[in-house]
């Protein structure tokens, strides 16, 4: 780890590509045991930061450490990283334990070794029965749990996975990132996840920065990104239904309403978008009762990542 | 990390590579190929031999021409795919964010590539002691296979790493290895006044791989000592040297786009 513990410090790092900016000025850190979520919308330049980070590809500007490495000196910090890169392609006539025990060896643990430390990350991922199987019968999932036991063979001090569940049915996601948190949990990894899928993102990570044409747009918990986003919550009320056209009236007049309509399969339901989240709920509810309106039921829910997330890389002709 | 009882990384890169060459489909099917056509010329020759259109040194001349020419082929085909190969297929950046160099990469790589010309003497070798009738024949043969043959597989296969690092695709490394392959090729195709001129002669010598099946042609089929023509060795020699050098200059250009 660096002078100040991080896992990854990475301060004003930029990757271009001939005159094109991929990541301009990027600066974050993860501490160790943090999973830490860089979100962004294709071509944002996740994968790029990725690969300046993991050596693959050279920054034009800016300083990174890693595990407490410098980037100039790549081959040890990459004994001290695991990765599983974005487009990651398998030898499909090799089986999963000769795959990994190959990894295993070019991190410099003898064979013999590796062998051991490939098979118990196997069964530890859910492909135990499977270790002598060739790859080219495994299915994506199974790929992905592959790809990620590789990535932990040397035991890293720091993950990089780029998107890890892309392209896997719910119950493949709900595997892979069960499998993922308890493996880290267990070893205080730092770990940076690339992802589109932001209802795993606010799952599994700590912390998240958005970045947005090779810039970071928003960065914090994922309270301080819809907090920066200026999103309130959503409001769903149920009223007598008698009482629903006079109830919406009194809505549509408040300043703390973006939005309120009724629900027209379910009489005297009224969904509504709130500027601010609770404080705003509670004046609302207020102004019902004040109105003597009948409330039946109130659902309350905050905003999501994903309205921040839309809401900050979307441009204006998206809107 | 228990590095002093792990194997150097380029031994366990080139251990690999002779695993997915052998124990798959790849190795065995240019073996495959090579075999079949060294056999069809070898039949041919034998059978131009028993009419006596031609004496058995002539014949086991041309197969041993036949093997060198297919077998460093066949090197360059295995070495072109192995860098690129990756690229295409996606494998490579998981074996650039591991510690080992691009250095030892290619070195382990072309370790791989290499037995597919070991591959090729070992096939070649029934053909040439069978052909030959007799034990002189046979020694001058079989020095002319291993030696010149082996030096320029060897610079084919290193031609075909240091190609394969940079390309973009395997299709741009294969037609790039094969025209450079035409390119050495090239002098054999003179015609036969200007090749016995000074500059042919100069163009067959400087080629290694002209100058290796001249050996062959001038020991097995002219009957010449290989003490008066081992300066045909000197151009296939500097080729290995300089190209294998290459081919580890050219492992820090290894990345995941190619030479872009």
């Amino acid at each position: 780890m660096n002078m100040n513990g991080s896992a990854v410090l990475c301060e004003g790092l930029s990757v271009t590509y001939g005159d094109v900016t991929a990541v301009d000025r990027v600066t974050f850190d993860v501490q160790p045991g943090e999973v830490f979520g860089l979100l962004g919308p294709n071509g944002a330049g996740k994968t790029s930061v990725v690969r300046a980070l993991t050596t693959v590809l050279d920054p034009s500007a800016g300083r990174a450490e890693v595990a407490g490495i410098p980037l100039d000196n790549p081959n040890g910090l990459r004994a001290l990283i695991g990765v599983l890169p974005e487009s990651n392609g398998y030898p499909g006539s090799e089986t999963a334990l000769g795959y990994l025990r190959f990894y295993g060896q070019l991190f410099g643990i003898p064979a013999t070794e590796s062998a051991d430390r490939a098979e118990s990350l196997l069964w530890q991922f859910g492909l135990g029965a499977n270790a002598h199987q060739s790859i080219s019968t495994f299915s994506r999932g199974m790929r992905q749990r592959l790809g990620i036991a590789r990535s932990l063979m040397n035991e890293p001090q720091v993950l990089f996975l780029d998107e890890p569940t892309l392209g896997l049915d719910p119950a493949g996601r709900e595997d892979v990132l069960s499998h993922l948190t308890s493996a880290v949990a267990a070893n205080g990894t730092g770990v940076v996840l690339c992802s589109h899928l932001l209802d795993d993102v606010e799952r599994v990570c700590d912390r998240v920065a958005i970045l947005d044409q090779g810039r970071i747009v928003a960065a914090g918990t994922v309270g301080n990104v819809i907090e920066a986003a200026g999103i309130g919550g959503t409001m769903r009320i149920s009223v007598v239904p008698e009482a629903a056209g006079r109830a919406l009236e009194s809505l549509l007049n408040l300043p703390q309403v973006a939005r309120a309509e009724s629900n027209s399969s379910r009489l005297g339901e009224i969904d509504i978008d709130l500027v601010e989240p609770e404080p705003h709920a509670n004046q609302i509810l207020s102004l019902l009762l004040g109105a003597k309106i009948e409330i039946r039921g109130v659902q309350l829910e905050g905003a999501r990542l994903s309205d921040a997330f839309l809401k900050l890389t979307q441009r204006e002709g998206e809107r | 990390m228990t590095a002093r009882s792990a194997r150097a990384s380029w031994i366990v890169i080139a251990v690999h590579e002779l695993r997915g060459l052998w124990l798959s489909a790849k190795g065995l099917t240019v073996l495959f190929g090579y075999t079949i056509l060294l056999s069809i010329m070898a039949f041919i020759a034998a059978s131009e031999a028993q009419l006596n259109l031609l004496d058995a040194r002539e014949s086991v001349g041309i197969v041993v021409q036949m093997a060198i020419g297919l077998g460093t082929l066949a090197a360059l085909v295995v070495s072109a795919d192995a860098i690129s190969g990756e690229r295409e297929r996606d494998t490579l950046e998981a074996l650039l964010v591991t510690p080992v160099s691009r250095r030892a990469l290619v070195i382990g790589k072309m370790v791989g590539a290499s037995s597919m010309w070991l591959a090729g003497i070992v096939v070649a070798v029934p053909y040439v002691v069978a052909m030959a009738n007799g034990p002189g024949v046979a020694a001058d043969a079989l020095f002319v296979l291993v030696v010149a043959g082996s030096l320029v597989g060897a610079s084919l296969t290193a031609l075909g790493i240091a190609i394969s690092a940079v390309a973009m695709s395997n299709r741009v490394s294969l037609a790039a290895g094969v025209g450079v392959l035409l390119v050495f090729a090239a002098p054999s195709q003179l015609p036969a006044v200007t090749a016995k001129g000074a500059l042919g002669a100069v163009l067959v010598a400087a080629n290694p791989v002209s100058a290796g099946l001249k050996l062959a042609g001038l020991v097995l089929i002219d009957q010449e000592t290989l003490a008066s023509q081992w300066t045909l060795l000197i151009s296939p020699v500097v080729a290995a040297v300089v190209l294998t050098y290459l081919a580890i200059r050219l492992s820090s250009r290894v990345r995941l786009g190619g030479a872009r």
